[in-house]
């Protein structure tokens, strides 16, 4: 389970010459993900949707605010013991292309700290799950899209994590590709894992999450289970809502 | 902190360096390949040029009043010169030393013409001149074969007036020996052999060393740093559950190693060709007998050096490129680290430079000075320990720094920076607006390279025009510059129009500015005098052309070239990057250290923050040229006309008295504040 509380994420960008100017990325974020749960995180370009995903993943320090998870009945709250945890692939997290896709495999068993033979018994068992065999003994520069899309999975599932956090996994894929993501996803989800990602695809967020995330600006505009928000907005598609709840917001921000 | 997880960061960054051809080829290329190249095509070469004098005849014409005198002795020669040649391919089978033509002299007509043409290698020529015979030896200078003749030539006149005089003293009936040898001397050099080939070392081998030990860490550097986020993988690696101190310490250690291991690869193969070379030498008979095991201390050392500056240099090569997001833009950071650390490197080229407490404290001379000192066997080894301890500490420092790089998320998740420009097709880029600051600084480094080599080489060799040439350096390159990356020429250089208050207002201030600096000036010779001296002399030589001469090149050039420089595309762009404050500040320091002098440092940096200021509150560079033109020309004015000003300004020539230092003060800041309030007035507050 993932546990954030209040958080804000400031940037201070260099505007002309000697202006410096803050902008809360994330302001005033708060969340929680329970496990067997798929919670979508939907929003425009820069609403904050990557920043708020690499702070719950540890890869940012929150300007304030905590993030926490929960494994079973233990708190987690040590930066680097949560991402012994945590699953996480972004459009950003590339794999070493020099490297084969085993060597990085082995390489990651030992950092997240397994014995040889745990890593090796995961990698048959990923190699299968996502039929690598033919080329995970390839340098992964020379995979197709697809055969790298699946390395990247199985370097998220090499650790086993409770928790898996993805940034647009879906991004710029054949329809193939990204079904077999939506897949697994779903049958994580059946393992009681907790899930949460964010997309710009309306139909698939709205096929597979138990809860969406609306954000916008930085801030939560709006949340619930899809058929909760096509009730509150009285649209009958995702998309629609989307637009809808985006327009609102931009005449609230006039006034 | 867990070695376990170390070990696997470093073997994966071995594993991904090592299969990247790149760095592989800069690894081994050069010590491998390029090196055993270089030295087998100057092998060759020398051979070839060798041989091709060993076989020279030269042809000499004689025309002289002595009866044929020389011309005998110049036979005489020639038969020695043959057995000479028929002795020596007996021993050695070398070819002849040369052999001697002597030209029928009636055939020449004109002895010039036949030297152009090399019909004749040298002409002598002996005239009867108040019962003297003078022999006059025509050669050509620029041609080697008759450079040669001429040697031979006097070498036989040598011979011949010892042998004259000699005879004269003998029918004076004096004792030869006595009169021209009344006392002997000789010289012996006490440096072992070992001392001369290991100074001879000294002097190149740092040098090699730290260039390859550079080019070695380089390309490891980039890709573990910047090239990690170019290729995307540096989120991954944040997403596993390591601290940034391990991840650093694992690029460190490999970057290090690779450093280390081409470092060594070239250490062995300079080994290999100079003990090759050792060999061949060993086999000439007359040649001098190293003993190579003297040579293993010094190696020693010099590993644990390279060990040491490997660590120092990857440290600081990696806090640049870290701020680098792709391979291209850390290109653009290493360029200039790497013209800084070659040019303290050359100090091991210098000759009177020694490794005292203070150098042994400066990176980069210190190793090259140390390794310097070991190969001519003097052993300091207070100095060996602090050469590598204060290594060590920088590479310390280094890392620590970059830790701090590594937890800034701006630099980690930020936008790269735009990179050099200049370095790109020149269609690919956008017309107008202003360089990138990393153009400029490029711009910068180039200019200043050029300024301190070929600047300070035409200032010795044409003095005044030299100077001339320098300015149009500080012109020329930035205007190619801004040419080929289209920048809008206008907006680089400010050229804006003013009010003519812009003008006047400059004026006040740059004349209470000056009336400041003579003051500042005064003290700083006080301070520094030996370097004071200098800049005395070196100005009293510059100042040998005529009035207007020296009043174009030192007040009108400046004024229009340096301002261009530094008040244009420097500070235009700083302005537009910084804070208006630091950008004023920095070409403050720049203008000053362009200077090259401690003298003149503070005076000049004043008058470049001045001159900043003005241009920034005009918004033109033009009252700032006037400025720099009226603060020349004053300087011009005062050391030309000495007798006409002295009378009615003695405080231009005398020495300072505190009295007159706080009334010029005084002067100056009301000029200053005169001037000041002109453009405040005009201007407005705003600006």
């Amino acid at each position: 389970m993932i546990i954030a509380q209040h958080l804000v994420k400031t940037f201070i960008k260099n505007e002309k010459k000697n202006r410096k100017v803050e902008i809360n990325a994330v302001n005033d974020i708060s969340l929680t993900v329970k496990e067997g749960e798929i919670v979508g995180i939907l929003g425009p370009n820069g609403a904050g949707k990557t920043t708020l995903l690499r702070m719950l993943s540890k890869l940012m320090k929150p300007t304030s605010g905590t993030v926490g998870i929960r494994i079973g009945e233990e708190e987690i709250s040590d930066d680097i013991e949560i991402k012994r945890h945590i699953g996480y692939l972004s459009n950003n997290t590339k794999l070493y292309g020099r490297l084969s896709s085993r060597e990085l495999l082995q390489m990651l068993g030992v950092l997240y700290g397994m014995s040889e033979e745990e890593t090796g018994n995961k990698i048959e068992e990923i190699c299968e799950v996502l039929s690598m065999e033919s080329f995970i003994d390839n340098r992964i520069e020379k995979l197709s899209t697809g055969q790298t899309q699946r390395a990247s999975i199985a370097r998220c599932l090499i650790h086993n994590p409770e928790i898996y956090i993805f940034d647009e996994p879906t991004l710029g894929l054949d329809i193939l590709s990204s079904a077999a993501i939506i897949e697994f996803m779903k049958k994580e989800r059946e393992k009681g894992k907790t899930i949460l990602y964010s997309t710009h695809y309306m139909e698939e967020a709205e096929y597979l999450c138990d809860r969406i995330v609306m954000i916008h600006q930085g801030k939560i505009i709006s949340e619930g289970t899809p058929e909760a928000l096509k009730q509150q907005t009285g649209k009958d598609n995702l998309r629609e809502v989307f637009a809808e709840l985006i327009e609102r917001e931009g005449i609230e921000d006039e006034h | 902190m867990n070695t376990k997880v170390i070990k696997t960061l470093v073997k994966k960054e071995f594993l991904d360096v090592f299969r990247d051809r790149k760095t592989v080829i800069m690894m081994l290329v050069i010590p491998v390949i390029l090196y055993p190249l270089i030295f087998i095509g100057v092998m060759q070469l020398v051979s070839m040029i060798s041989s091709s004098m060993d076989k020279q005849t030269y042809r000499i014409a004689i025309e002289a009043e002595d009866n044929g005198a020389f011309l005998q002795k110049m036979e005489e020669a020639k038969e020695h010169a043959d057995e000479e040649t028929t002795d020596e391919e007996t021993t050695d089978g070398k070819e002849t030393e040369y052999e001697l033509i002597l030209v029928d002299a009636d055939s020449i007509t004109d002895y010039e013409e036949a030297l152009n043409a090399e019909e004749i290698d040298a002409y002598i020529s002996g005239k009867l001149q108040d019962g003297k015979l003078q022999y006059d030896v025509y050669y050509l200078s620029s041609e080697n074969n008759s450079s040669y003749a001429r040697n031979i030539v006097m070498d036989i006149f040598d011979e011949y007036k010892e042998e004259l005089t000699k005879e004269k003293i003998t029918e004076a009936g004096l004792d030869v020996h006595e009169i021209l040898e009344p006392i002997v001397y000789e010289e012996e050099d006490i440096a072992s052999n070992e001392q001369s080939l290991g100074s001879i070392m000294g002097s190149i081998l740092p040098f090699m060393l730290i260039v390859s030990l550079l080019m070695g860490t380089m390309y490891p550097a980039i890709d573990t740093t910047a090239g990690e986020r170019e290729r995307g993988t540096l989120e991954t690696i944040l997403t596993l559950p390591v601290t940034n101190r391990q991840l650093i310490v694992s690029k460190f250690f490999t970057v290090a190693m690779i450093g280390i291991i081409s470092a060594l690869l070239n250490i062995v193969s300079m080994g290999g060709i100079a003990f090759y070379m050792y060999q061949i030498m060993d086999l000439q008979s007359d040649a001098q007998v190293f003993d190579m095991m003297q040579f293993v201390p010094a190696l020693l050392v010099c590993i644990l050096t390279v060990f040491a500056f490997s660590l120092f240099i990857s440290a600081v090569t990696m806090c640049v490129t870290a701020f680098a997001k792709s391979y291209k833009e850390a290109n653009n950071y290493v360029t200039p680290l790497m013209l800084v650390v070659m040019f303290v490197g050359y100090i091991g080229f210098i000759p009177n430079v020694e490794l005292n407490r203070t150098m042994a404290m400066i990176p980069v001379a210190n190793i090259c000075l140390l390794i310097k000192n070991m190969l001519v066997f003097k052993v300091d080894y207070t100095a060996i320990a602090v050469v590598l301890i204060s290594n060590v500490a920088y590479a310390v420092f280094a890392i620590l720094f970059l830790s701090k790089i590594y937890d800034s998320e701006a630099v980690l998740f930020g936008e790269g920076k735009a990179g050099i420009q200049l370095f790109e097709k020149r269609s690919n880029l956008k017309k107008g607006g202003l360089p990138e600051l990393s153009d400029v600084w490029f711009v910068l480094a180039l200019t200043m390279m050029l300024v301190l080599y070929a600047g300070s080489m035409l200032q010795i060799k044409f003095g005044l025009k030299g100077v001339f040439g320098t300015q149009m350096i500080l012109l020329l390159v930035p205007l190619l510059i801004i040419w080929y990356t289209r920048k809008d020429i206008r907006q680089t250089y400010a050229f804006q129009q003013t009010k003519a208050s812009g003008f006047v207002g400059g004026l006040f201030i740059i004349l209470g500015m000056f009336c400041i600096n003579l003051v500042l000036s005064t003290g700083m010779i006080k301070l520094f005098p030996q370097s004071a001296g200098n800049i005395m002399t070196a100005f009293a030589e510059l100042m040998d052309g005529s009035f207007l001469e020296a009043f174009f090149v030192i007040a009108v050039t400046p004024a229009i070239c340096e301002e261009m420089l530094f008040r244009g595309i420097v500070f235009q762009t700083m302005k537009k990057k910084y804070r208006i404050t630091s950008a004023i500040l920095a070409v403050g320091v720049l203008f000053g250290a362009y200077h090259m002098s401690l003298v003149k440092f503070l005076p000049t940096g004043l008058l470049g923050i001045v001159l900043c200021y003005t241009v920034y509150v005009t918004g033109s560079i033009y009252p700032a040229m006037l400025m720099h033109f009226v603060n020349n020309g004053l300087s011009v004015i005062i050391s030309y006309f000495p007798e006409q000003l002295g009378k009615v300004f003695p405080v231009f020539y005398e020495e300072l008295k505190l009295s007159d230092s706080l009334i010029l003060l005084g002067v100056g800041l009301v000029l200053f504040s005169i001037g000041h309030s002109v453009l405040r007035r005009n201007y407005g507050r705003n600006k």
